[in-house]
């Protein structure tokens, strides 16, 4: 992990809850762990006023606001049956407020196709001594704790890890949302060839190296994109002050509290000063809203009626979690 | 049922050159619902809106801006950002391997599964090297106009390739140490090291079932049905008072028996 990549500077926790081992309790606040990728563009017309993605009625032809929403889910015959965020949580009240670890792990144990977005856990000033005792002791064992919780109409498996004394939820796929090489209908194994196994192997080691190569992690697409920016600025062409820009891929405009993740983690942990280096954001990354951190997959969604998954929909509280 | 392929290419190792077709390692399971207007459950669209005056804009005059880190942005053309898409040379290059471990979690982004596009003889040879190397490739690639980065593994024999968040998405955290009062003692993290080593085991991922997607199934039946739902509310926990006591008691609990 390269070591000058600072936490953005403001993050908007979108859960808030406990997490209970045994019979200790940690409040805690959910925080995205991943900053949204340098190529995030935003949303414009040709004059470069900003532009929003909004919830439309046709039939009233208007622009809708979120608490005039509703989820439905359209059964088999065609009926549209409602679901009120009320009866979301009451599918399992205990779920929606703690993510009870059941058991823990050894965090190696845990092969990668399940990891699926990491988060941080900030504490709650109420947290005491208790979060920091849960970081040192899975820092210490090597351990991930395993439990799930549920928020706006999802559940959640997630693995808690430690790392450098801050607490981590990995949210993970469940067993049944990874295919495997027997349903995906691959060839069964078939013995290779041990001169080839051989000299494969050598590439291997000749290509073997003690660890990632930052430049080899970097955003190549970012660039492209900056250094065209940058020649275009010069020239003066397209250039627009930045102003309540959204991103394309946002779900809405819909503004939420912003926190400053690290301000918030050295007030509950108490941490001291000398440590504090991560208070001035880097400055070539923009801050990051949790909302905003995935952009990789569908950059042109449709803006046709869609489905909306559960976990999509838009919560009262912040506009958080696009896909999980 | 077998899932279909969504990309074809080479992997390219030295010299070698392994035929391999892309599937996706991930099945979509969740419960999908319409949003609606409250008022008369009319299905919403999404629009895009001028912010300042709420009016739609056609796909056709949408544009992206590129901010700088000066407060401005840069309004790019579709023809320029056409212009940057990479070529395709349907190559999955391997740029090193490192340990495992050089990967954390954070790096994971979405899991695929590589199949042979051939007889296999190279791939599983490959899959077979990798396997007792204990290594993780480093790949790129260019898939549908777009770079991707991504760590070749091994899985039950399987050659799989997750891609990869970029080096700028995986926020590092500086080392915060919490004051004093905040500081467990000793003998709270011995407690709660027996406690954590009371309920470990092994991972095993088909023990944890998505409950709230099968109770939501139920509650949408009961609903179309007709029937009326009684409604529970959660309580929120109190934050732990005595740490000490609690992990006694917890460990109590796990050993059933009492402990001085």
């Amino acid at each position: 992990m390269p070591d000058e990549k600072l936490p953005a500077a403001a993050v908007r926790p979108f859960w808030s809850g406990t997490i209970t081992f045994g019979l200790v309790s940690i409040p805690v606040e959910l925080v995205a762990a991943v900053g949204s990728r340098r190529k995030s563009m935003k949303l414009v017309d040709e004059q470069g006023h900003p532009l929003g993605r909004r919830y439309w009625c046709p039939k009233d032809d208007k622009v809708l606001d979120n608490d005039e929403l509703v989820r439905g889910y359209e059964t088999e015959s065609g009926k549209m049956v409602v679901i009120t965020d009320e009866e979301f949580a009451a599918a399992a009240p205990e779920k929606s407020r703690d993510i009870e670890l059941k058991r823990f792990v050894p965090l190696d144990a845990i092969p990668p196709f399940f990891f699926e977005r990491p988060y941080f856990l900030a504490p709650d000033e109420r947290a005491g001594k208790a979060y920091a005792l849960l970081a040192q002791t899975m820092a210490r064992s090597g351990k991930a704790g395993i439990g799930s919780f549920v928020m706006r109409g999802h559940e959640y498996l997630v693995a808690i890890l430690a790392d450098n004394g801050i607490l981590r939820a990995d949210v993970l796929r469940y067993a049944d949302e990874l295919r495997t090489p027997a349903t995906i209908g691959l060839p069964k194994p078939r013995k290779a060839d041990a001169g080839l196994v051989r000299a494969l192997a050598k590439e291997i080691d000749a290509l073997g190296k003690p660890a990632l190569d930052p430049a080899e992690m970097e955003d190549l697409e970012a660039e492209s994109l900056r250094k065209l920016a940058q020649q275009k600025a010069k020239s003066g062409k397209g250039v627009i002050a930045i102003e309540d820009l959204e991103s394309p891929d946002d779900e809405s405009g819909g503004s939420a509290e912003v926190i400053d993740l690290m301000e918030v983690l050295r007030k509950s942990l108490g941490a001291k000063a000398a440590t504090a280096r991560a208070a001035t954001a880097s400055s070539t990354t923009q801050p990051a809203p949790a909302g905003k951190a995935t952009s990789t997959k569908t950059p042109a969604k449709k803006v046709a009626a869609k489905k909306v998954a559960a976990k999509k929909a838009p919560g009262k509280k912040a506009q958080a979690r696009k896909s999980a | 049922m077998s899932a279909r392929a969504i990309w074809k290419g080479q992997l390219l190792l030295g010299k070698h050159e392994v035929p391999v077709k892309l599937y996706s390692a991930v099945k979509d399971q969740a419960v999908h619902f319409h949003l609606l207007h409250a008022k008369d459950l009319t299905p919403v669209e999404q629009r895009i809106v001028r912010k300042d005056n709420g009016r739609e804009v056609p796909k056709e005059a949408q544009r992206k801006a590129l901010p700088l880190d000066d407060g401005r942005a840069v309004i790019l053309e579709p023809d320029e950002l056409e212009k940057l898409e990479p070529a395709s040379d349907r190559t999955i290059h391997v740029l090193r391997f490192v340990p495992r471990e050089a990967l954390g979690d954070q790096w994971f982004d979405r899991p695929y599964y590589l199949g042979p596009d051939d007889d296999g003889g190279a791939y599983f040879a490959l899959a077979n090297a990798l396997g007792a190397s204990d290594r993780v490739g480093i790949a790129r690639w260019v898939m549908r106009d777009k770079r991707y980065l991504g760590a070749l593994s091994v899985a039950d024999g399987y050659l799989g390739l997750t891609t990869l968040r970029r080096a700028e998405q995986v926020m590092a955290v500086p080392a915060l140490r919490p004051d004093k009062a905040r500081t467990p003692s000793d003998a709270e993290v011995k407690l709660a090291e027996q406690l954590i080593e009371s309920i470990t085991g092994a991972f095993e991922p088909e023990q944890w079932q998505n409950e709230y997607r099968e109770r939501l199934h139920e509650l949408i039946a009961a609903k179309a049905k007709g029937t009326k739902l009684r409604l529970v509310a959660a309580k929120p926990k109190e934050a732990t008072g005595d740490l000490a006591e609690s992990l006694r008691a917890s460990l109590a609990a796990t050993k059933g028996k009492k402990v001085a």
